[in-house]
């Protein structure tokens, strides 16, 4: 089966089932403290995306269905720990299967991280998403981790290319090698998180246009499949350095937005979400974004809509 | 380099507990130096689960102050990090924790008062109005809520909430913090949790009912505690957490 065979596969399996695609438009990243305003307003939104393990409760669970009973709605999660060596927590993804049955997202996706580990202690799991070695025996892991859960939701999922502080010193692959030859070896998706890219690659030195142009080239255009922007925070260090730290506080910067219009540019238009974590601002800040965003894919749709012929006189 | 698996053990032990120095060679140096990176990553875990905690014990925090209550959170972190994904429910073990919390002594109602939070937020987890057990009667059936749950406290923990959440100092002050019984019942309405008092009796019925007892042998509970029907009528009954209803067999008989 090839790579662009099994997502249309994938993806008309969910829709199959009741699930309302996710529309090639800007969505908002839904947060609890904005409920309360969708759920009396109604707002305009192309479409949400959630983290599911905010919703693994009865109570919000119900919640989260009358969203989706109005919105497209996509799943973000971060808990589903797909590079760890230790394997995916049966209990975690049958919770994520309950809810995915129950809300039917468009999308669902995770990261291309690590957060659980197995001490001697006992299973320990750190609310972070950590970096990963990028070597073959990474990549074998994170293939098998990936294989189970689409097999067990019994469909597609996103990766999304994590924010980095560091890199290991046994990494042999790049990062959009290792997601390219990811997608290959279990058909999984990408989510490109634009921020992230910024973030990562100014932290670890180098040009954050050469290495989108890398993800660009390596990962075939269909396999992209959603797209985050973000703001970030550039925080000061004891040491008299700077780093970039992925905290989805603040709009996006301008250096983003440029690398975006030209992921738009190349790619087409893309599902795309604004992403806004701390420091949660009123949720038409979140609206302004998503039309700042949305400008861009309506120019992008433009320039590839075909040109009508000339009336003939 | 070493296995993944080794790799992230060492790594997840290292975040844990601060000791970054068995990992220094196993990361490039660049513009962030591998000791500030982790530290990040250590901040970041450390952060994410302090902030579980304040989510979930908001009263707890603000009777203690943000500073005692950031150290007692990192205190219970170390010993207590948490084994699955999902935080929903971490924590449950954070009352007991400051038990034997030594800056905590001082402070003897603040086990009760987190205990009440707890308790809060799972009932705010749960669905509204759900129905639980359905309990034969005899003429009637008894439906309790699922979400029902009890506390039996020391100290009146859901004065001092209701005191910090409208911000009534005058009526925190107020508050009588002479140990004693404070026996409450919390169920799942659409603005959150609901906490009632009940009285002895009506206590000892409603939890041995949730015990799954017998219906007379949680008569036989209430009335060792002096239930009288009008008590067991006003507090259980007639309460918005229970309905009762004709049973289907009288309703067909008539």
């Amino acid at each position: 089966m090839t790579l662009h065979s099994f997502i249309a596969n994938a993806s008309s399996d969910a829709v199959s089932r009741g699930a309302r695609p996710i529309p090639a438009e800007a969505g908002i990243g839904l947060r609890l403290p904005h409920h309360a305003v969708v759920r009396q307003t109604a707002p305009a939104a192309a479409w949400f995306e959630v983290h599911p393990e905010n919703y693994m409760t009865p109570g919000l669970a119900d919640e989260l269905a009358g969203v989706a009973e109005r919105y497209p709605l996509s799943l973000h999660a971060v808990g589903l720990s797909l590079g760890s060596a230790c394997g995916i927590d049966a209990d975690y993804l049958s919770r994520l299967k309950a809810l995915e049955r129950r809300v039917r997202p468009g999308l669902v996706s995770d990261h291309l991280s690590w957060s659980a580990a197995s001490l001697p202690t006992g299973p320990l799991h750190l609310p972070d998403l950590l970096p990963l070695p990028y070597t073959e025996e990474a990549l074998a892991v994170v293939a098998a981790n990936v294989d189970r859960v689409q097999d067990a939701l019994g469909r597609q999922i996103l990766i999304e290319n994590p924010s980095t502080y560091l890199r290991f010193a046994g990494s042999v692959l790049g990062e959009a090698q290792f997601l390219a030859a990811l997608t290959r070896a279990t058909g999984c998706g990408v989510l490109l998180d634009i921020n992230n890219i910024e973030v990562a690659v100014m932290n670890q030195g180098g040009d954050p246009a050469r290495a989108l142009a890398d993800y660009l080239d390596l990962i075939p255009a269909a396999a992209i499949g959603e797209i985050h922007l973000a703001g970030h925070a550039v925080c000061p260090l004891d040491s008299g350095r700077a780093v970039r730290v992925d905290d989805h506080g603040s709009r996006v910067c301008p250096e983003v937005w440029a690398l975006y219009e030209t992921a738009i540019r190349r790619l087409g238009p893309r599902p795309t979400l604004i992403e806004w974590d701390t420091a949660l601002p009123a949720f038409d800040v979140l609206q302004e974004e998503a039309a700042a965003a949305q400008f861009i894919l309506d120019l992008a749709a433009m320039d590839r809509a075909p040109v009508p012929e000339a009336a003939h006189a | 380099m070493p296995d993944l698996i080794s790799l992230q053990t060492r790594m997840a032990d290292a975040l844990l507990h601060g000791r970054f120095a068995a990992l220094g060679d196993q990361i490039v140096a660049g513009p962030v130096a591998a000791q500030e990176a982790l530290g990040l990553h250590r901040n970041t875990v450390l952060c994410a689960l302090s902030n579980a905690l304040r989510l979930t014990f908001p009263t707890a925090e603000a009777l203690v102050g943000e500073a005692f209550f950031d150290q007692a959170a990192l205190a219970f972190v170390a010993v207590h990090p948490p084994a699955r994904a999902c935080l929903t429910g971490y924590g449950a073990d954070f009352p007991a924790f400051l038990e034997t919390y030594a800056p905590a002594t001082d402070i003897p109602y603040l086990v009760d008062v987190a205990r009440l939070d707890a308790v809060v937020e799972e009932v705010g987890a749960l669905s509204v109005g759900a129905d639980g057990g359905v309990i034969d009667l005899g003429q009637m059936l008894l439906t309790l809520d699922a979400s029902i749950r009890l506390l039996d406290l020391t100290y009146p923990a859901a004065a001092i909430r209701d005191a910090i959440e409208t911000g009534d100092d005058a009526a925190l002050g107020a508050v009588d913090l002479a140990p004693g019984r404070y026996r409450r019942v919390l169920w799942r309405v659409p603005a959150g949790a609901a906490i009632r008092p009940l009285g002895p009796a009506a206590f000892a019925f409603l939890a041995a009912l949730l015990d799954g007892a017998a219906p007379d042998t949680a008569l036989k509970a209430a009335l060792a505690e002096g239930a009288d029907l009008i008590a067991l009528q006003t507090e259980i009954f007639a309460a918005p957490f229970a309905r009762l209803t004709m049973s289907p067999t009288l309703e067909t008989d008539r």
